[in-house]
């Protein structure tokens, strides 16, 4: 297979030698190694990378992905990293237009017409920066002889990857990991890893959030071996009798087995390691647990975010350990009762939720691990209980830490196309997408699978979403059958059913809105309502701001059908520089950089400041949210 | 009493106030030896512009009292002696007095007229007490011809930074459609904050406050060389009161369009609120601060609050 550039242009190419999405789970070869969360199966390739950037696509060096290639004269730059933070590119924020707004003349693909494949419009663009990066690497000796697959946790907009001169393949779905199986190149000694990046293609008019603009390799980039018996894919369902007295549980997997005789020891236990459920069947197809009751079970709840915990141990004929993957599990119910209210565990739900992007104020969205449990701490600190993950995929941890934290996520696709759609603030969708264009489907129900399929298994997940302000039509539908198809368990969100009110049974279980004043709101739920409502998106907390949530917070009594809302939204988007004039760190924002258009301030809009200081709204947020916790 | 030509004295044990007679206001507060005022408190109409002000285009419909804050000038002065409004003591009537007039109560009030269209009337008034404390009364005539005001006040401006301040009121900052979430208390402050907002503007509000202590340690005095902490009290008379105690006016704070943008710190400014507008919070882009939280220009305003030597 030979990449082709033209890629970027055409919306039906969006994953090329991928390997499948699959469930986020880790897989350790000791108890030790799964208690210090050390995989021996894992080899980081973080760290300096070799780098060369390209202004556009025209200007970008052929065939730097040979295996001969002299790179000398690269520069280097650490992954995972922004390139706009290693100064190569410019930092531009811009909230609902494109970036290109102002410079360039672009309709997507097929938008307007059918026989417009908008050749060219990325791939010859001059303002489509290129990173090209080089990774030299030894493998690991253990890792000699197994399958090994390479995955990057996040890559912004579009990749091509090759492995010592092999093209490899190419990904765009820039917050959900893409894996390659690197096996059949591999060789001993040096291995040449080589990653082509572009800041747009077709996923640039899917990826149109209300953020900084960046591009490059953003979150970890890591070697994967593969034990000779693998679960590829784990499948977790746990599921509660009408009384919520009792549970059920049902695991399934997907399986790469080069070993035959291999036996799996499946495990369940209590939060104080109690055994509850062990069996032990040979490795086939799938590991499968069926219908195991489990009489009595501890829900789980923001509360009390009791987790079970699933372990599967896969041995050689020998009984010598393969694998063995470690899984916490709730048992919880989300519904919509009989009277259209939203429940938990039986009981009413009140979302006293945020919006969260992922920010670090010297590294953008390069989170910390510290960065995440300090914001796990201040949602606990502040009864706040649930978070959209506005608009993409998190960094995995974060799901974990939802997790054991019990806070109840709404889990969104990274799907954003607010400039096909609405411009000078009216409904204006005469070239949106995906909409209902037949060749922008495909991409965006590709969208929804990663993201159900690497986080299937949380807890904590209760709402799937979408996407986020992208208008509906029939694409968007298709998602919405994709998860009511895998997914019984969770609702499904999206805020778009009010834009277009022909879609409105097929693309949310819930009546969404935006901002909709208490007012309004209550003209809804006044007036033979449908569905539940949810505020997605409120209390804009822009500078100094948050007052009136009482009008808000006085509906949840006065409505069961209410189900609360997420503030927007949890964290300024400002990046911290040094002031040409004074030397001092300080505090920048969109326009700060000669970029433009810009949305200036607007990203300013956190119940905390871009470094991580509350402000003071907080204390109001903590008051309103512990009325109904 | 000291009957100057260009402005009242006031003394007392440990005190000694003048009112200046062409510059709005009080222009000497010294208590203990210590100065307290850079220039003469006036009123304020005004507040830096908060994103959700710019967003619902507040700032256009009340632009007038921008130019009302900025340039405020009292057009008459008062006085009253024991409660009796003396004819103005201007020379050279004030030629029969001496360097032994005494009084137990002495009320000097300016009067302002707005610099509006239409106008309409502001009075500060000061009654001095023969301990040094001084009752500040304000009272704003309503006029429904006008806009909405962003705020309502007086502002004092002290010569130096403060070392902090000391509050028993709120937690936090707050407004009146965000003071739910405040803890009763006695706070400390150390410094004078403003808050981080990417954009500076109106910060830094304490509502529903019973007294504030402001500590000083440093004066302009050159031949003052020490640095023991000194303090002024701000007393609630009545009804609580709404406070800022910053670095800056809000003219300064409307200006930057960064924190680092904004002047170095160097004086304190202490505003007394008897109004506060809330700050909205529903969006940025077009939504009103809810109505009960607005500051109608119609609706008469009048309150006060005492000053004390701490």
């Amino acid at each position: 297979m030979e990449p082709d550039i033209k890629w970027l242009d055409d919306p039906e190419t969006f994953r090329v030698g991928m390997l499948p999405a699959h469930s986020d789970h880790r897989f350790y070869r000791s108890p030790d190694e799964i208690r210090n969360d050390d995989s021996s199966f894992v080899q980081s390739l973080n760290g300096q990378w070799q780098f060369a950037f390209a202004k556009d696509p025209m200007h970008r060096i052929q065939h730097f992905y040979d295996a001969d290639f002299d790179a000398s004269s690269f520069d280097e730059i650490k992954v995972p990293e922004h390139i706009e933070f290693a100064g190569y590119d410019k930092f531009h924020y811009i909230n609902t237009m494109y970036p290109w707004e102002g410079k360039i003349y672009r309709r997507p693909a097929y938008a307007l017409d059918q026989n417009d494949k908008g050749e060219g419009m990325f791939s010859e663009a001059p303002d489509n920066p290129v990173g090209q990066y080089i990774k030299k690497f030894e493998l690991n000796p253990a890792f000699k002889d197994k399958k090994v697959r390479v995955c990057f946790d996040g890559v912004e907009k579009a990749m091509y990857v090759w492995l010592n001169g092999h093209f490899l393949g190419y990904a765009e779905d820039s917050f959900t990991p893409s894996e390659f199986d690197l096996t059949p190149y591999l060789q001993e000694g040096e291995n040449t890893l080589a990653v082509e990046v572009f800041k747009l293609s077709t996923a640039a008019f899917l990826e149109d959030q209300d953020m900084f603009r960046f591009f490059g390799i953003f979150r970890d980039v890591s070697l994967i071996a593969q034990p000779e018996a693998h679960i590829e894919d784990l499948s977790i369902k746990p599921t509660l009798s009408d009384d919520l007295k009792d549970g059920t549980l049902n695991v399934e997997t997907k399986m790469t087995v080069n070993k035959s005789g291999a036996v799996a020891k499946v495990t369940v236990s209590d939060a104080d390691g109690n055994q509850l459920y062990n069996d032990t069947q040979p490795v086939t197809d799938s590991i499968t647990v069926k219908d195991a009751p489990f009489k009595g079970v501890h829900l789980y709840s923001n509360h009390d975010p009791y987790l079970y915990q699933l372990t599967i141990e896969i041995d050689d004929k020998d009984g010598n350990v393969l694998e063995i993957v470690p899984y916490k599990f709730g048992f919880r119910k989300i519904e919509i009762n009989q009277d259209k209210v939203l429940t938990y565990n039986g009981k009413r739900l009140v979302i006293n939720g945020v919006n969260r992007h992922e920010w670090d104020c010297d590294s953008g969205r390069v989170v910390s691990v510290d960065d995440m449990e300090a914001d796990i701490r201040t949602f606990k600190a502040n009864n706040i209980n649930a978070v959209r993950t506005c608009h993409y995929p998190d960094h995995k941890l974060w799901y974990h830490l939802c997790d054991i934290n019990g806070i109840y996520v709404m889990a969104e696709n990274n799907l954003e196309s607010h400039g096909t759609w609405q411009k000078l603030g009216a409904v204006e969708p005469s070239y949106n997408v995906p909409g209902s264009v037949p060749q922008w489907k495909a991409a965006v129900v590709d969208r929804a699978r990663n993201n159900y399929e690497m986080l299937k298994n949380h807890a904590s997940i209760i709402f799937w979403s979408l996407g986020n302000e992208s208008y509906a039509g029939d694409d968007i539908q298709a998602m919405q059958e994709f998860y009511k198809r895998v997914d019984p368990t969770r609702l499904v969100h999206y805020e778009g059913v009010v834009q277009n009110r022909k879609y409105e049974d097929v693309i949310s279980d819930f009546e969404s809105r935006m901002y909709a004043s208490p007012d309004e709101i209550k003209d809804y739920l006044d007036n033979h309502p449908k569905k539940p409502f949810i505020l997605c998106e409120y209390m804009h907390d822009m500078g100094n701001s948050l007052g009136g949530m009482k009008s808000y917070i006085d509906l949840i009594d006065k409505y069961p059908m209410y189900s609360g809302g997420f503030i927007w939204d949890f964290i300024d988007q400002a990046i911290r520089v040094n002031d040409e004039v004074t030397g001092q760190k300080v505090l920048r924002y969109g326009g700060d950089f000669d970029d433009r258009m810009s949305d200036y301030e607007f990203s300013g809009d956190g119940l905390m400041f871009a470094d991580r200081t509350e402000k003071p709204a907080m204390q109001e947020v903590k008051y309103y949210y512990g009325q109904h916790k | 009493m000291i009957y100057s030509d260009g402005g009242l004295g006031v003394g007392g044990d440990n005190f000694h106030y003048i009112f200046n007679y062409t510059r709005s206001g009080i222009e000497s507060m010294v208590i203990n030896g210590k100065e307290w005022l850079y220039r003469e408190p006036k009123p304020i109409f005004w507040r830096a512009t908060t994103d959700n002000d710019r967003g619902n285009g507040f700032s256009q419909k009340s632009v007038q009292w921008y130019g009302a804050d900025m340039f405020a000038s009292a057009d008459k002065v008062d006085i009253k002696i024991n409660d009796q409004l003396i004819e103005f003591p201007s020379a050279p009537l004030n030629n029969k007095y001496s360097n032994h007039e005494y009084a137990d109560k002495v009320e000097v009030i300016y009067h302002f007229t707005t610099l509006t269209t239409p106008t309409t009337d502001v009075e500060i008034s000061y009654t001095v007490m023969p301990d040094g404390d001084i009752a500040v009364h304000v009272h704003y005539t309503g006029n429904d011809q006008l806009p909405d005001l962003p705020a309502f006040g007086v502002r004092f401006v002290m010569p130096t930074l403060a070392a902090g301040f000391q509050y028993d009121g709120l937690s936090g900052e707050t407004y009146p459609d965000r003071m739910a979430g405040g803890i009763p208390g006695e706070y400390q402050v150390d410094g004078l904050p403003v808050t981080n907002y990417m954009v500076p503007q109106d910060c830094g509000v304490h509502m529903a406050t019973k007294s504030l202590t402001v500590t000083r340690n440093t004066t302009k005095d050159n031949s003052d060389k020490s640095s023991t902490p000194f303090k002024i009290k701000f007393v609630n008379d009545g009804q609580p009161f709404a406070f800022s105690c910053l670095p800056y006016t809000s003219e300064e704070l409307e200006n930057a369009t960064h924190q680092e943008e904004l002047p170095l710190p160097r004086r304190t400014v202490v505003s007394i609120l008897g109004a506060v507008r809330g700050v909205g919070g529903i969006d940025s882009w077009g939504r009103d601060v809810e109505e009960q939280y607005h500051i109608p220009a119609g609706k008469d305003i009048d309150f006060g609050f005492r000053i004390t030597k701490s």
